[in-house]
């Protein structure tokens, strides 16, 4: 892509996307560390994680600032508009990415079990799942890379069909999702909306296994109740960052991603 | 499109300045009761290729134009073409208003009168009336329509020049250019009169305002030295544009 001949245009739209990338690196790291807290109990962390949550709203803030300064001062056209309009619709699903992080971690004190127990490990699959998916999300927003697209798209397929291989195909695969969003790779984010499937039947899972839990051990059902909305909003965090692939691709593509979304 | 009934055609147009090749076989069709927006960087070949369209460069001795333009599958880009019946069905509006130096009634009435539009002052006061209506001036200048129209402002003196092209009942108007010596409240005046009279008349218009070009029109050709890049309908153009240069042009990523 050649650059504008107004070069503080140029310069606007690489801050917007700048800023948008800053935001969504932030969101990652509370994610994760959402996880590790939760994990851990970690007070010092829990802390840090509910105090972080306003800069991801400040962010957010300059986001929308920068958005209708572009649109005032530049009229976008093609490519520029969708950037732009991108850019808002993308901080706005980051920002729900940090609101669940936030609340991943304030339901701590209420959870009791050992989630290092072998019956909860399905909590870190799943949230490992989603973490590669955001990150892959992310990549495909900064770079452009068709083959590797491709490639990605059709190992997708394959994992449908393997059953026994799900799991490892998954996680190859939720890490090629965050990859398409900072490289700006459509494909990429297409197999990625496509995966977000697996990470529902995981989900399912869970429930299914917490609720059989509970029956057995009745002193579990505060902490278990607590961590089936923790399974939630981990399931949450991978539908946005589904829906930020399909903004990737729009604004690589010009044009929404064909068929309904993938539900497991 | 496909449906849409096709005004006018151009068939392996090429126009040459001397030696110099203008334009390079321009093949376009142009709906009926449209808007079509011609874009492009300064001397890519938009004005050339409207001025085709009305025999304006049989005035330029050095201008040679070859190929074929039909309306409505008449061929006029031949010899024995009456030019001044072609005129008198395509008129044209230029950048610059350039209204007579006469009265605002003499400046409509001239051209019902040449033509032999008018049978008596009664009809001819009638078409004035109507063709001022028809571009959104009736109202400012009823009451002084015995002073010149050069005393006009520009933005009323260019929507003069259109109810002045109004008014020998043309079926296409060619624009070249029409706002840009107009501020933005005339500007809008006369978008919002592009939108009124192409459900009556075909409509080509030339501009170097990109969302001008999106607001007004509905199909939109992209000229690029000579040639026609890009032919679409101007959503497609302006919001995900086919062809590389096309994008490049319209975001100001060259010029």
């Amino acid at each position: 892509m050649s650059e504008h001949i107004v070069s503080s245009y140029e310069g606007q739209l690489k801050t917007l996307h700048s800023t948008v990338l800053k935001m969504g690196a932030l969101c990652e790291s509370q994610f994760s560390n959402s996880i590790i807290a939760l994990v851990k109990k970690d007070e010092e962390l829990i802390d840090k994680i509910i105090g972080k949550d306003e800069r991801i709203d400040e962010l957010e803030k300059k986001v929308d600032d920068q958005v209708v300064n572009l649109i005032t001062l530049r009229q976008p056209m093609a490519i520029d508009l969708r950037e732009t309009v991108s850019a808002m619709r993308i901080a706005a699903e980051l920002e729900r990415i940090g609101d669940l992080a936030k609340n991943i971690v304030k339901r701590v004190k209420y959870i009791k079990v050992d989630l290092n127990n072998e019956d909860f490990s399905l909590i870190k699959t799943a949230s490992e799942l989603v973490q590669n998916n955001l990150k892959k999300t992310l990549d495909s927003y900064s770079k452009k890379d068709e083959q590797l697209a491709l490639s990605v798209w059709n190992s997708d397929k394959e994992i449908d069909v393997i059953i026994n291989k799900l799991l490892e195909d998954f996680l190859s695969n939720l890490k090629k999702t965050l990859d398409s969003y900072s490289k700006k790779d459509e494909q990429l984010a297409l197999s990625v909306w496509n995966s977000d499937k697996e990470i529902d039947v995981i989900i399912n899972k869970l429930l299914e296994d917490f609720l059989s839990n509970m029956k057995k051990e009745k002193k579990n059902i505060e902490s278990l109740t607590h961590l089936l909305f923790v399974a939630k909003n981990i399931e949450r965090i991978g539908d946005h960052s589904t829906n930020i692939c399909e903004y990737v691709y729009f604004l690589i593509k010009g044009e929404e991603i064909k068929g309904n979304r993938p539900k497991g | 499109m496909k449906n849409q009934k096709i005004k006018i055609s151009t068939k392996n147009l090429n126009v040459f300045y001397g030696a110099k090749q203008a334009l390079f076989d321009v093949n376009l069709e142009l709906e009926e009761k449209k808007v079509t927006a011609l874009i492009g960087p300064s001397g890519c070949g938009k004005s050339t290729y409207i001025r085709c369209l009305n025999r304006m460069n049989d005035v330029i001795d050095i201008c040679k134009v070859e190929g074929s333009i039909k309306i409505d599958g008449q061929e006029i880009n031949k010899k024995d073409v009456d030019v001044n019946l072609l005129r008198e069905k395509v008129g044209m509006v230029f950048q610059k208003p350039n209204p007579f130096p006469k009265s605002i009634y003499d400046n409509i009435a001239y051209g019902p009168r040449i033509h032999g539009l008018a049978d008596n002052k009664d009809d001819l006061d009638r078409i004035v009336e109507s063709s001022l209506k028809k571009a959104a001036l009736w109202d400012e200048v009823k009451d002084r329509l015995n002073q010149p129209g050069t005393g006009l402002s520009g933005g009323q003196q260019q929507r003069l020049c259109i109810a002045r092209t109004i008014s020998i009942n043309p079926e296409v108007i060619l624009m070249d250019e029409p706002c840009s010596a107009l501020d933005p409240i005339a500007t809008a005046k006369i978008e919002e009169l592009i939108d009124e009279l192409k459900k009556t008349y075909t409509i080509v218009i030339v501009t170097h305002s990109m969302s001008q070009a999106a607001r007004v029109s509905q199909n939109t050709g992209f000229f690029h030295l000579g040639k026609i890049l890009e032919f679409n309908l101007t959503e497609k153009i302006f919001k995900n544009p086919d062809n590389k240069l096309t994008q490049d042009y319209i975001t100001g990523r060259f010029g």
